[in-house]
């Protein structure tokens, strides 16, 4: 797993137009909602921004990354060739994705400390580390689940836009309108429970309890998304 | 030397639907040999190597691999080495991080420097694998493969783009490996290829074997020929034969060198020239052709 790491990361940088669009963006994107912070919280309230933030490393950091990624190998018989080793397909598709996920964890971790030094630090800490994990682990299924039916890195740009697209879209749907009303079906939207706890978790003042119970419609997305990707997932181009 | 065989398929089938792509087929290879595996085009060489190698799974049938199922990468693959017939490198990465990252992978103890000169790609080490041409990344595809010297290696159409300097060093790695004690699956296009360094060929055609044997055994299906012209005044021939249709006589014969001999002294003793006398022993190429009309 770890070679396989190792070489994505060396190609990740090789690849100039992979760092600003999936790397580079999202940083420059979520900078812009520290700095009109103020303008946003009217809209809905500091945690909103720091999930909206929260989905936009995700969805174009991590999720678009990673299905542009294992398409990519899988169009030039990379995935073919790393299973002619004696890697296993769990290791494969691990250190493929685990560069992607580790800078997208990093930028996270950067991004909500310096939002924390700005208008001020997280209710619960705890809790909003494990919203950020949890939302990474469904970006991740679903990116594995997505990459099934794309065919290549160009196809990757026209099949991620309905998830990154959504999943911020829920994101400002929760952030800002809350959970009063339509409370379930924005739940169980992927990403609306999720929204939900992080803004809980930053804006503090609920049980933790109570918000932990919002984690499972997100692990719920997580177990529909590997059994898409165990479904879908090819690991060699359609002949 | 032990008497299990490297490679054992017994009744295998795979079907796609209603098509059957490998119909009944038995083999094994033994350690040490160089096995060809041949066939027409379609005649399900492809499949076969691929459920071989554990890469897809059969219908039904059973495939050993050192006596352990294929499917078993961890069991299996340190031991063995895979040369794909298409390139399957990433773009972005030197020809020496390839080859260090795939050597890893194999679990299998060389180092990059070593094989980068069996295949003399050792000035290319910094280059790009996008880099290449055809011929180089064909070179790293071998390179990979007999990373750690496996004790199976299977080379689908190990020449294909390679000069012919680049094809001589092939072989001469792959005679190395076979001193060492390794055992080769070849499948070529090339059938002088075959023709000259296998132990055994098998012949596939419509998803199962037609032939199967030694050079010798196969060839020894078909007649020899003997082509001539004849001149109008010619007197009769002292061997059976048929007219071709640009004029020329065939005489087919399994005992070549006996009736060469009689239509050499034939000739001889009535002053009669052959013209454009050929002949040989038979060819691969006409087992290969004689399969593909049946």
């Amino acid at each position: 797993m770890l070679p396989i790491a190792l070489s994505e990361l060396i190609q990740i940088f090789r690849n100039r137009s992979v760092l600003i669009t999936s790397f580079v963006m999202p940083v420059v994107v979520s900078a812009f909602f520290i700095y009109q912070h103020e303008v946003f919280a009217t809209l809905g309230s500091l945690g909103y921004i720091a999930a909206v933030v929260l989905f936009t490393v995700c969805a174009f950091g991590l999720y678009a990354s990673s299905v542009t990624t294992l398409a990519s190998r899988r169009q030039n018989l990379f995935l073919k060739r790393l299973r002619s080793t004696a890697a296993s397909d769990a290791g494969i598709l691990t250190g493929l994705v685990l560069p992607v996920t580790v800078i997208a964890l990093v930028q996270v971790a950067v991004i909500m400390t310096v939002f924390g030094v700005v208008p001020g630090m997280p209710g619960t800490i705890g809790l909003l580390v494990v919203a950020v994990l949890a939302t990474v682990a469904m970006m991740l299924g679903l990116g594995l689940a997505t990459a099934g039916f794309t065919n290549s890195p160009e196809h990757a740009q026209v099949t991620t836009l309905p998830v990154s697209l959504g999943v911020i879209a829920v994101a400002s749907w929760v952030g800002i309108a809350g959970t009063e009303e339509l409370t379930w079906l924005k739940r169980l939207l992927p990403g609306g429970s999720a929204t939900e706890l992080v803004v809980d978790a930053w804006n503090g003042g609920v049980s933790a309890g109570r918000s932990l119970l919002l984690l499972a419609p997100t692990l719920g997305w997580v177990v529909i998304a590997v059994v898409l990707a165990s479904r879908f997932f090819r690991w060699e181009p359609r002949r | 030397m032990s008497s299990t065989p490297v490679i054992d398929v017994e009744r295998l089938n795979l079907s796609y639907g209603d098509f059957h792509a490998v119909k009944d087929l038995s083999f094994q290879v033994e350690r040490g040999e160089l096995y060809a595996l041949l066939g027409t085009n379609g005649a399900g060489k492809t499949s076969t190597l691929e459920i071989i190698e554990g890469h897809r799974s059969a219908t039904s049938g059973a495939v050993r691999v050192f006596g352990q199922s294929p499917r078993d990468r961890r069991a299996v693959r340190p031991r063995m080495g895979i040369m794909l017939q298409e390139s399957g490198f990433s773009p972005d990465l030197t020809v020496k991080e390839s080859v260090r990252l795939i050597g890893k992978l194999t679990q299998r103890a060389d180092t990059v420097e070593r094989v980068l000169g069996v295949v003399d790609l050792t000035r290319k080490a910094g280059t790009k694998v996008s880099q290449l041409s055809g011929g180089e990344k064909r070179r790293l595809d071998f390179a990979t493969a007999v990373y750690g010297k496996p004790e199976l290696v299977f080379l689908d159409e190990p020449t294909t783009g390679l000069d012919i300097q680049s094809r001589d060093d092939l072989w001469a790695a792959v005679d190395n490996l076979r001193e060492d004690g390794s055992t080769i699956v070849l499948t070529t296009h090339y059938l002088e290829e075959a023709q000259q360094r296998a132990d055994r060929i098998g012949l596939m055609h419509r998803g199962t074997f037609h032939r199967e044997g030694t050079v010798s055994e196969l060839t020894r299906t078909l007649p020899a020929v003997i082509r001539f012209g004849l001149p109008p005044s010619a007197p009769a021939l002292p061997l059976h034969g048929k007219r071709e249709h640009d004029g020329k006589f065939l005489i087919e014969t399994f005992s070549l060198q006996k009736d060469l001999f009689t239509l050499l002294g034939w000739a001889h003793d009535n002053a009669v020239e052959l013209g454009q006398l050929e002949s040989g022993p038979t060819r691969l190429d006409d087992v290969f052709r004689a399969i593909g009309t049946e």
